[in-house]
């Protein structure tokens, strides 16, 4: 028994074409949420680029006293190496202190002549495996012994350590918030493309139900009766996936250009494999709507 | 061929639509189902189809205990089962050709097979010169015939009727008759459901009268027999 595919697509457009206003009402609900949900991956993306390139400069520095014993600095350097949260630390003296200082004040020469001596501390410049766990690793180093005897400041163990938390805090933040009203977002879309397919499909049985009720009359198997309006579903899925696709091209080539323009110092840029991977998560997550929102209507409209 | 033993169907808990029937139908045997309209013969004709399922007892169609069938085996027994009903069921937008056609496409016969047996089985209902008109260009009888082609274009072993001629004059039901007559010598089990008095007293088939759901009479070569 041959299965003949050319039916299947046949009846479907077919359908399609007979229903055009509600599959086009399904198309554009499913094109919307689709553009949504590339449109909030793409930001995402963004966000987390900008977020590492931020996190990155995320380190915490440690400020020495002059005249701290080497042999102290060493030991805290090295037990700074054994924990598990730490990634580097990188001795910084007071000439590379300075050095720094005037390249970044090298606009301001007035500050830069007027330094007589050197008034900064060396310091030790600790990278952290992971940036969140700043918190943590800045009260591990204030309850070390070691750190109390080199720091610029033992009476003032806080004021010897400077690290970033607030920027990555709120960043993160942030982020969370436009995750969530994202996926709020998303669902709320996704739910009326569902009832839209639905409906679709729905008239696509009624318009067909003399059909249906000779198919199963003479004993079209069941799935044989059900392809064509899943398939029906699938199509309009792909479609609205494939519209929000190229969107989120023209967008990327309309918006990113000017935005990395604005803010040069932020990595803006979206790789080809990025936009790779846009591109499958939508056209499946198009084609589990079309799939699911067909079903649902054959469940309950197509007694088999 | 069909076995349906302690059926009963009940719709509302009440009154029974069918109830204690026992009918042993044999491979071959043409059969009338009559009674007045609400006398359970469209329940009796949707059991045997498994359009219904009986409140209780068992039903055997071509040895299949279609009671215990699974739903998706249901397709399969319908292939055994050609369907005939008053309201022809044709579809307007497709020609005789493609009406009976249909019945073997959504099957998945191949193209060679629906080449083959459409035109035969037309042939055989005496519509070869109508293969390509439309169920509107068709009278009563001829649309009736289409509808019987489709229903045996697949040689089915059952041919089950309900009410086919409540639609047309007594000249052309004659016709159907004789048609049915003659696809039940091709050894085919007919059973048809109606109210044709004159039909099933001229034809002296085997005689299953129905009333109020209760089989009241079981007749070889039988007649209507009702006095209203």
């Amino acid at each position: 028994m041959g299965i003949n595919v050319g039916y299947f697509v046949k009846e479907s457009v077919t359908n399609f074409r007979r229903n055009w206003v509600m599959s086009l009402g399904a198309v554009i609900t499913i094109y919307l949420s689709l553009l949504l949900v590339g449109v909030s991956m793409v930001t995402g993306y963004v966000i987390s680029e900008v977020v590492r390139s931020v996190e990155d400069k995320v380190s915490i520095q440690i400020f020495l006293k002059d005249g701290a014993a080497t042999e102290d600095v060493e030991e805290l350097q090295a037990w700074l190496l054994r924990d598990e949260l730490v990634e580097a630390v990188n001795y910084v003296s007071k000439e590379e202190a300075l050095e720094r200082f005037k390249e970044e004040m090298a606009g301001s020469s007035e500050i830069v002549d007027n330094i007589r001596e050197n008034p900064l501390p060396a310091s030790l410049d600790v990278t952290l495996t992971d940036p969140r766990q700043v918190e943590e690793m800045a009260e591990r180093i204030k309850a070390n012994e070691t750190f109390l005897k080199v720091c610029d400041r033992p009476d003032d163990p806080e004021e010897s350590l400077k690290y970033g938390q607030q920027i990555v805090n709120r960043l993160f933040a942030f982020t969370r918030v436009i995750r969530i009203i994202g996926v709020v977002f998303i669902a709320m879309l996704a739910v009326v493309s569902l009832i839209f397919i639905n409906n679709t499909i729905r008239l696509a049985i009624y318009a067909r139900r003399k059909e249906i009720g000779i198919m199963r009359l003479v004993g079209a198997s069941n799935w044989f009766i059900r392809a064509p309006f899943l398939l029906e579903g699938v199509i309009q899925s792909l479609i609205g996936a494939a519209l929000a696709i190229l969107t989120v091209l023209a967008i990327q080539a309309a918006i990113l250009p000017r935005l990395a323009e604005a803010l040069p110092f932020l990595p803006v840029d979206i790789t080809g494999s990025a936009m790779v991977q846009l591109g499958v998560v939508l056209v499946f997550a198009g084609v589990l709507i079309g799939l699911i929102g067909s079903g649902f209507a054959l469940r309950r409209y197509l007694k088999v | 061929m069909i076995s349906m033993r302690g059926v009963e169907k009940y719709y509302t808990p009440d009154a029974p639509a069918l109830a204690d029937v026992n009918v042993e139908i044999e491979a071959g045997e043409f059969v009338f189902l009559v009674g007045h309209s609400g006398s359970g013969k469209s329940t009796f004709i949707r059991l045997l189809q498994r359009e219904l399922l009986p409140t209780r007892g068992q039903i055997v169609v071509a040895g299949q205990d279609i009671v215990r069938l699974k739903n998706w085996k249901v397709p399969y027994l319908r292939r055994n089962i050609g369907c005939v009903f008053q309201d022809f069921k044709l579809l307007p937008n497709k020609t005789a050709y493609e009406n009976v056609a249909f019945a073997l496409e959504v099957i998945g016969r191949s193209k060679h097979v629906i080449r083959t047996q459409v035109p035969e089985v037309l042939r055989l209902v005496g519509l070869e010169d109508k293969i390509g008109s439309y169920p509107d260009e068709l009278s009563g009888g001829e649309q009736q015939r289409v509808s019987i082609a489709r229903a045996f274009v697949n040689r089915p072993p059952i041919l089950l009727a309900d009410e086919p001629t409540g639609n047309l004059d007594p000249a052309t039901s004659l016709g159907i008759m004789s048609l049915f007559n003659r696809i039940n010598k091709t050894g085919t089990t007919v059973l048809v459901a109606t109210h044709d008095r004159e039909m099933v007293d001229s034809m002296r088939k085997r005689v299953i009268a129905l009333e109020g759901g209760h089989i009241i009479r079981d007749q070889h070569r039988g007649v209507y027999g009702y006095g209203d």
